[in-house]
């Protein structure tokens, strides 16, 4: 066998498809020809998707069962997450929404409890001291004097 | 005998039928006769995705997505060809869609490999080929590792590969499958070993020096 016809047989010896002759000789001439040797290590790297069953043990055991075809069961390709996926998340989810209302309820009776009561009434808090009233600017005193009565404005 | 349903009977019946005959009442109103015809073509139609895409979800999606435009499509079936070639041109034209949609940089391949995987590339450099061969079909790695590796590819000449190499399919076939020249096809498959090689070389390397 040479290096042409051992090449050719690659894919016939990863597919248990060869025959014993000619897998012996392929192992054969792998075992002698380092070309043929590294050539074939690239082809294993590969292979598994290429000329494989397609049916790993691990894929077969992790598969779910198969679903039978219908017409109403659309696609869910562009879904970020799979039927089984978001069921098994639901506890999750209900879990986190949980927490963010029981943040939002502490976090508003916090606010609520913290705000100080007024010490004044609400009459008192609205009438206005007698002496504030003689002069706007009674705090200013580079402030005019404003006339605050009639007389004053006919004076 | 008693467990057997009329369906499952009717299951028997019809699966003797040619898959033109199925069409025929599928055509005729019956739609019941498609999920038969479906059932016939889906082991080889979902083997078909897994080899452009790992991802098992996504893989099952899109042969349900081919069944069912081959069933809306169904009328616009001549029998010049196979029903399994008809149906292959779709199921290769949704993959091919979907593989430019999520096209993936060369650069994401080296690096970044899982203990398993670097356990692979190194068993790959030194382990018999028997022994490749039996170790491949056990390791879940390995397969995830090739299907990394092919993603490094163009979309377009991916195609080629797995028509060629998987489907056996000849020139003039994908040609005809993914309607270009002979030409075309021809450059795909050059330019996609050459890339493949390369990268697997890069590979081989990065688990000689792990």
């Amino acid at each position: 066998m040479n290096c042409f016809e051992a090449r050719q047989e690659f894919s016939a010896l990863w597919r248990k498809t060869a025959t014993a002759e000619r897998r012996a000789e392929l192992l054969a001439h792998l075992k002698g020809c380092r070309k043929c040797d590294h050539a074939f290590r690239v082809f294993a790297l590969t292979a598994p998707v290429l000329y494989g069953e397609m049916e790993p043990e691990a894929a077969r055991v992790a598969r779910p069962a198969r679903r039978e075809f219908s017409l109403a069961d659309r696609p869910r390709r562009f879904a970020s997450v799979s039927r089984e996926a978001s069921l098994s998340r639901q506890p999750t989810r209900w879990l986190a929404m949980s927490a963010a209302a029981a943040i939002f309820v502490f976090a508003a009776s916090t606010a609520y409890l913290s705000t100080r009561a007024p010490n004044e009434s609400l009459g008192e808090a609205l009438s206005i001291p007698e002496a504030s009233m003689n002069s706007e600017t009674a705090g200013d005193p580079l402030a005019p004097e404003m006339p605050m009565t009639e007389s004053d404005l006919a004076s | 005998m008693l467990g057997i349903s009329a369906r499952s009977r009717a299951g028997w019946r019809l699966s003797a039928k040619p898959d033109e005959e199925l069409i025929a009442e599928v055509l005729g109103g019956d739609s019941g006769a498609f999920t038969e015809l479906a059932g016939r073509h889906r082991p080889r139609v979902e083997r078909l995705c897994r080899r452009f895409f790992s991802d098992e979800e996504m893989a099952r999606d899109i042969a349900q997505e081919s069944f069912i435009r081959a069933f809306t499509a169904l009328a616009t079936y001549r029998a010049e060809m196979p029903f399994g070639g008809w149906l292959r041109a779709i199921v290769v034209n949704l993959c091919y869609d979907e593989l430019r949609r999520r096209r993936r940089r060369p650069e994401e391949l080296v690096g970044d490999f899982s203990a398993p995987e670097v356990q692979w590339m190194q068993t790959a450099n030194v382990a018999s080929p028997e022994d490749l061969v039996g170790d491949a079909e056990e390791r879940r790695e390995a397969y995830d590792l090739a299907h990394r590796l092919l993603d490094t590819l163009k979309p377009e000449d991916r195609m080629v590969m797995v028509l060629k190499e998987s489907e056996d399919l000849s020139v003039s076939e994908i040609a005809q499958t993914l309607g270009w020249s002979e030409a075309k096809v021809k450059i795909r498959a050059f330019r996609a070993r050459q890339a493949l090689r390369k990268q697997a070389e890069r590979m081989l390397a990065a688990g000689r020096s792990r």
